[in-house]
């Protein structure tokens, strides 16, 4: 009998970057230098991201399940043999006690994680609706064909399933009401047009397991009675638009789309819209360009659900929450209800990113800690620095101190603190982030991203940006924080859309929890965080350098000098105050003091 | 018959009829709201400038709307002028005078809602009246022409025609700048031309009385009214002469 052996190769956005095919290639020749073999079937597989990506190229063996880590095309030999023998030592995971590990849940980044939406993503080729199938794929659907639209809108509310795009609107509730329209036509539109800084759960789902999002759009047309479907799917996620296309194509090549659903009298038509701007994420403005109009968002009160595309009854779901429907259908409500909190069902995709050892793709039951995710699957602080705040949710959300850490996240619990959990982006920061110059960053890109059609976001933002800007530049003024504030609560009231409503998040928060630093920022002339090169000045501490020079090598303007065994300093009219030295600095020597 | 609700705006009962605009209902009881990117010449309004923000108690809950497209659908209390709408109105105010430091409306607008002080803090726009309210863009589309179009995004949005330059759709008929609140849209004209959008338009004349018409795009009328009428009256008289 032949044993069927695989080979993941993790071809995620970032493992490719990281040389990804390369490695598949290397490992295929290697495959085909040593002939076949009769008692083994063994294949190569490009996967969706499984998830750490900074530790990319990822390679696991199934079914023995061996996991690499920052895998090189030179490294396929011994790959090869060690599917008979012994694993390679050197491409495991190493705990921080420095012992090595070979399966994949040893690594607490995985073991801790529990995957509904991503359960696929990094199993399967993408690619196969075979592989997919073979997963238990489509067995949702199939259900749902047995059941009426009421009986599936009743499997998604005992789900508990909420809207996972940020908003955290019950998905049945949406369903039902749209259900609930005798109009023809209605749309059902999938929502990938995901936009913050530093997410990327919307586009590894569409990359790593395109038939969930489009199995979890048939079955929501079944519910609503929609027979066009569209995925808006931004122009920057190239592979996953192609990934999605060759699911639809499959998809209506083998019945699933098109006329007859699985041979049934049920008929759906899906297409791609290529789009994409951070304002088209929201509701009607993505309806608005999917129209061909401007990406602005309409002035109505007036739900979706009852005139939305074309002005037809349409639902709008985010991927993540498309990509949770098969298993809801698949394994019934109750089941997926077991999972989460009260109020927050399920499980929730993080992107988490910033000053954190292991960053990636993170999928965890809702009401985990935010401690738990930092510490716990993340490995903690880069350096073990102290951690100072954790961004969620993208420009619309805000920074959370340490103080918070121990809250469960869920849609409602940040929301008290001003902050959101958003659509899941979650950018740590240590004591080297300046949270001025962070709530600066993000008033700037809402600064180019806002659509501008209301006075309140655009100008809002546009003189919050400016007070910023005087701060961080050393001219700030006492009154400035009050003023900042004044802006924030008035666009909180009067923006056209959610987005404006909460672009000023990140200064209210950042004002909130780091008062105390705008406050030296303004009345002491320094950044503590030695961020604002006008307010900071670098020097170093004599007794914990150890002359490696490191510092003097990053320095771009040859500030730094000193000689073998002698502390190193920095001269100060050179220096532009810009942190290189710092950053590479292994043992914290480099200080920072106020100008 | 559409249904009606009785409303109460600051303490007045007004009649509103099921889904009419509360800025509307408003106005006709007399009650003012400013309001900025609204004009009777259209029935769909653009929500852009915000000014008109009022807040309504429904079912004991509070929540502050746009007055201008908020649809009533049931009873409920508007307070045009709460402290809570005068502080964010104030601001907005202040933001727009910024905003477009040229425009006297905005000026007096600042200065009647005590808005001229105390946001010197705010960085005015070097020169400039717009106040991006689109009223302009949303003339052109009625009009058919679709000349000019908000462009770009966020802070750095204006009114354009397409990369600025002369637009084959433009006719010179001046909707635009008829409409704008702030008068912010430069057009020039003498006795042969008309200026407008970085484009020059030949000025019909009716030929007959030499009164202006519009431009030669606007349309191929010669008479002006007045000397239609005429004209048609001449040629009742010469028909029914006989009679």
């Amino acid at each position: 009998m032949t044993r069927t052996e695989r080979i993941l190769v993790c071809c995620g956005t970032g493992c490719i970057a990281n040389g990804a095919y390369e490695v598949a290639r290397a490992l295929e020749e290697q495959i085909a230098a040593q002939g076949a073999n009769a008692q083994v079937d063994l294949k190569v597989c490009r996967t969706g991201c499984s998830g750490e990506c900074e530790q990319g190229p990822l390679v696991r063996l199934m079914p023995r399940d061996t996991m690499y880590y920052k895998v090189k095309p030179a490294d396929a030999p011994v790959i090869i043999a060690s599917l008979e023998g012994d694993p390679v030592t050197k491409l495991l995971y190493r705990d921080e006690q420095g012992v090595r590990h070979e399966h994949q849940a040893d690594n607490p980044f995985y073991g801790l994680q529990h995957k509904v939406v991503l359960k696929d993503v990094g199993i399967i080729d993408p690619l196969s609706l075979k592989e997919y199938k073979a997963a238990g794929g489509y067995e949702g659907l199939a259900r749902a064909l047995t059941m009426t639209p009421d009986e599936i809108i009743d499997e998604v509310e005992k789900s508990g399933l909420r809207g996972k795009g940020g908003a955290g609107f019950p998905a049945g509730r949406k369903w039902r009401s749209a259900a609930s329209y005798d109009v023809w036509p209605k749309y059902i539109v999938c929502n990938g047009d995901e936009g913050d800084p530093g997410a990327f759960m919307d586009g590894s789902t569409m990359e790593g397991s395109p038939h969930a999002v489009i199995e979890g759009m048939i079955i929501g047309a079944l519910a609503i009675g929609a027979e066009t479907g569209v995925l808006y799917i931004r122009d920057e996620y190239a592979l996953a638009r192609e990934h999605i296309q060759r699911a639809i194509d499959d998809a209506y090549a083998a019945g699933i789309l098109g006329e007859h659903i699985m041979g049934s009298d049920h008929k759906l038509d899906l297409s791609i819209v290529r789009g994409g701007a951070f304002v088209c994420g929201e509701s009607t403005a993505l309806m608005n360009s999917i129209e061909g109009k401007v990406g602005e968002p309409r002035p109505k009160y007036i739900r979706s659900v009852q005139s939305g595309l074309f002005e037809k009854p349409t639902v709008l779901n985010n991927v993540e929450t498309l990509a949770s429907i098969p298993t809801i259908l698949a394994h019934g409500g109750e089941e997926y209800a077991k999972l989460g909190t009260e109020k927050s069902k399920g499980t929730k995709v993080f992107a988490m990113v910033g000053k954190v050892k292991h960053t990636g793709l993170v999928e965890v039951p809702m009401g985990t800690t935010l401690r738990t995710l930092i510490y716990d699957i993340g490995g903690g602080i880069i350096k073990d620095r102290p951690f100072k705040a954790i961004q969620t949710g993208g420009p619309s959300g805000g920074c959370i101190p340490e103080s918070l850490l121990d809250l469960p996240v869920g849609f409602d619990t940040l929301v008290e603190y001003g902050a959101m959990m958003g659509s899941g982006g979650m950018i740590v920061m240590d004591d080297c982030s300046c949270m001025v110059e962070v709530a600066r960053y993000y008033i700037d890109f809402l600064c180019e991203e806002s659509c501008g059609k209301c006075t309140p976001c655009r100008e809002g933002l546009r003189q919050m940006r400016y007070i910023l800007n005087e701060i961080c530049e050393g001219r700030g003024k006492e009154g400035d924080v009050e003023l900042l504030e004044e802006i924030g609560h008035m666009m909180q009231v009067a923006s056209l859309c959610a987005l404006g409503r909460t672009a000023p998040n990140p200064v209210l928060t950042t004002i909130k929890f780091f008062r105390e630093e705008y406050e030296e920022h303004i009345g002491e002339h320094r950044c503590p965080a030695g961020v604002c090169a006008a307010l900071t000045r670098f020097a170093i501490n004599p007794q914990a350098c150890k002359s490696c020079g490191m510092c003097a090598k990053a320095c771009p303007t040859e500030a730094i000098s000193g000689e073998r065994k002698q502390p190193y300093s920095i001269e100060p009219a050179a220096c532009i105050a810009c942190g290189s030295c710092r950053e590479v600095c292994n043992f914290n020597a480099v200080l920072t003091e106020g100008r | 018959m559409a249904k009606t609700y009785d409303i109460v705006i600051d303490g007045k009962t007004c009649s509103a009829e099921h889904g009419e605009y509360l800025w509307d209902v408003a106005k006709r009881n007399g009650i003012e709201i400013p309001a900025l990117c609204r004009s009777e010449a259209f029935p769909e309004h653009r929500a852009s400038c915000r000014v008109c923000i009022v807040e309504v108690v429904a079912r004991g809950r509070s929540k502050v709307v746009t007055s201008c497209v908020y649809p009533i659908e049931g009873e409920c209390e508007v307070h045009t002028n709460s402290p809570r709408i005068l502080q964010n109105r104030k601001v907005l105010i202040a933001l727009l005078a910024a905003r477009a430091p040229e425009s006297d409306l905005m000026a007096a607008m600042a200065s009647h809602m005590g808005a001229s002080e105390g946001y010197e803090r705010l960085e005015p726009l070097d020169a400039g009246k717009c106040i991006l309210c689109g009223l302009c863009v949303q003339a052109c589309e009625s009009m058919g022409t679709g000349a000019i179009s908000t462009v770009n995004r966020g802070v750095d949005k204006e009114i354009n025609t397409p990369y600025g330059a002369a637009s084959d759709d433009c006719i010179g008929c001046l909707s635009c700048a008829n409409v704008c609140p702030t008068d912010s849209i430069p057009f020039m004209e003498d006795s042969m031309t008309r200026t407008i959008w970085n484009q020059t338009f030949e000025l019909s004349r009716c030929k007959e009385c030499g009164r202006v018409l519009g431009t030669q795009q606007m349309s191929d009328v010669e008479l002006c009214d007045a000397c239609r009428r005429k004209a048609i009256a001449n040629e009742l008289a010469e028909t029914y002469r006989f009679v």
